[in-house]
């Protein structure tokens, strides 16, 4: 995606100037809260809106609505995804084959795979009418990998989902992610940390952040350790609070202590002074965490830096 | 190596037909899987034999069939209307994201959703005129030339492919589908009644029907020709206009 933008009756910004690179073979998980722009970057992607300025590359080439053949390496499932409510599993895999041109006989090869491996095997001559939006997701990823794609592209697929199904949609995500490449949207954190390699973030239609988890959660990492601790804490605060290394402590709820280090203090050997300290004073370490080791932090952290650069753009 | 679907090769004459093909028959498929196409078809089975059957030895092949005709265009015009006019607006959204995601271009979208109502309509037309004409030839006094009968289904035939060229153009160029049934059934009233008022008799539907028994007894006039022109050109634009206009817009 390069400078792409896309404004709705010139009213509306939905994507604003948003460059995000998703390299072959990568899990890409696509974060942002409701209302974001996800699902208008996706349908940009796929061709299915224009842009009101910038361009969309897969496969090296100019994605339009015209470009049904870079589709035909794609596969595709939107949020809530809806089907003819008549047809049944069956004919509906077999519908979405003939939209791939795909030969009666591989259709009908890969139809019975998909059907097998989603678990719909049972209800394949059901009428999706009836269909829970479990049963309903799992069809529509079977529609996804109809055609063999290259490039998977989910739209919240998780939305709605039971933790049964959500767990196994996510499993599912991560083995196809052995062989595809696949760009995953949600507003669900834990969701993209389980099974992305890379992210992306978007707020408001800007593109905040594009990197690899790992450098995410880096980038917002902040000098805190928050302790879990059992014992006399009042005598532990006063030892950090005596140390040069330490700018600041504080006591939340009588067994959480968070430590604030100084800024030349490395994060590693901050963690070896605290317990060696928490050892010295006879104290029952319970767990030790950096306040950022979530991706749900460091997601917040994002929007609220790129937050205050747009008060600061707008000053 | 692995076979792939996946290739943006272009794909050759006979394959890009396929997704073409695929949602033609799919509508299709759904349509005369519908309660409503039942209930329809049954209905104006039933009323055309009740018509012939009641008039029988008391009319003429070209009343009745006249008669039987003109409820295509003032009754059943509406099943077609409401039909016609939610095609496309009906499945906006994750329907058509679902099937525009994949390898369709959006003529190929279009032009089989003109297609499958287009023959809908003709399909069901067709069956209930059949039992129509019949009937009529075998109950009613003779008074037909099997040339002008033939035209005259025609006709009407082309003027039912006009309603529902323009409802599906309708259903692509409004936002949502109350708005494009609307839109159509004031248009298609306004055709039939208001046009004969404003000089514009050639191109309305209900001047066909005046001129319809005179077409079966074997009279086809100048008139006549102008109206087939006129449907013809009013389907063609229609057709032309809003595949150009759901080329362009963002769905």
């Amino acid at each position: 995606m390069d400078n792409l933008t896309k404004i709705f009756g010139e009213k509306l910004i939905a994507v604003n100037n948003v460059n995000f690179t998703v390299e072959e073979g990568a899990i890409f998980g696509f974060l942002g809260p409701n209302g974001a722009g996800k699902t208008t970057t996706i349908r940009l992607l796929l061709g299915l809106i224009r842009p009101t300025a910038g361009e969309v590359k897969v496969f090296g080439e100019k994605m339009t609505p015209s470009s049904s053949n870079l589709r035909r390496r794609i596969g595709y499932l939107p949020t809530n995804p809806r089907f003819p409510p008549k047809m049944t599993p069956i004919r509906y895999l077999d519908f979405v084959g003939k939209l791939f041109r795909i030969g009666r006989e591989e259709r009908m090869r890969r139809l019975s795979t998909l059907i097998r491996s989603v678990g719909l095997l049972g209800d394949s001559s059901r009428e999706i009418a009836g269909f829970s939006t479990g049963m309903v997701t799992r069809l529509g990823l079977a529609a996804a990998l109809m055609n063999d794609p290259e490039l998977l592209i989910l739209d919240e697929p998780t939305s709605g989902l039971d933790p049964a199904g959500r767990k196994s949609t996510l499993d599912l995500i991560a083995e196809l992610g052995k062989e595809k490449t696949i760009f995953v949207s949600s507003h669900i954190l834990s969701d993209i940390d389980r099974v992305c390699t890379d992210v992306g973030v978007i707020g408001d239609g800007r593109g905040i952040f594009s990197g690899s988890i790992k450098d995410m959660k880096k980038s917002t990492r902040s000098r805190v350790i928050r302790l879990e601790l059992e014992g006399d804490l009042v005598k532990f605060c006063e030892a950090l609070k005596a140390a040069q290394w330490v700018a600041g402590v504080e006591t939340r709820g009588g067994f959480e202590v968070d430590v604030t280090f100084a800024p030349s203090m490395p994060m590693a050997e901050a963690v070896k002074e605290v317990t060696d300290l928490v050892s010295r004073l006879g104290l029952d370490l319970i767990s030790v965490s950096s306040s950022t080791s979530s991706i749900e932090d460091a997601f917040i952290g994002l929007l609220r830096d790129e937050e205050s650069r747009g008060f600061l753009r707008a000053a | 190596m692995k076979n792939r679907v996946g290739s943006s090769e272009q794909p050759s004459k006979g394959e890009a037909l396929g997704p073409f093909w695929a949602i033609v028959h799919a509508d299709l498929r759904s349509l005369f899987r519908s309660r409503i196409t039942y209930g329809w078809l049954l209905a104006a089975i039933f009323i055309q034999v009740v018509r012939t059957l009641g008039s029988s030895g008391a009319g003429t092949t070209s009343s009745v069939v006249s008669s039987g005709l003109s409820d295509f265009i003032y009754i059943w015009s509406l099943v077609i209307i409401g039909l016609a006019a939610s095609s496309v607006s009906s499945e906006a959204g994750e329907l058509a994201d679902s099937i525009m995601s994949k390898s369709v271009t959006r003529f190929d979208y279009v032009l089989a959703k003109f297609t499958s109502r287009v023959a809908y309509t003709l399909i069901s037309f067709s069956v209930v005129t059949a039992v129509l004409v019949g009937l009529a030839l075998k109950l009613e006094v003779s008074d037909y030339n099997a040339l002008g009968l033939a035209s005259a289904i025609l006709l009407i035939a082309l003027t039912l492919v006009m309603l529902t060229a323009l409802g599906v153009g309708l259903s692509i160029a409004m936002p949502n589908t109350v708005m494009s049934i609307v839109a159509l059934l004031v248009l298609w009233y306004a055709m039939t009644i208001f046009f004969p008022v404003i000089g514009l008799d050639v191109l309305s539907p209900g001047n066909v029907l005046g001129e319809l028994p005179g077409i079966i007894r074997g009279t086809w006039s100048f008139g006549e020709w102008e109206t087939v022109a006129g449907f013809v050109a009013i389907s063609g634009t229609s057709t032309a206009l809003s595949a150009a206009y759901f080329y362009m817009k963002d769905i």
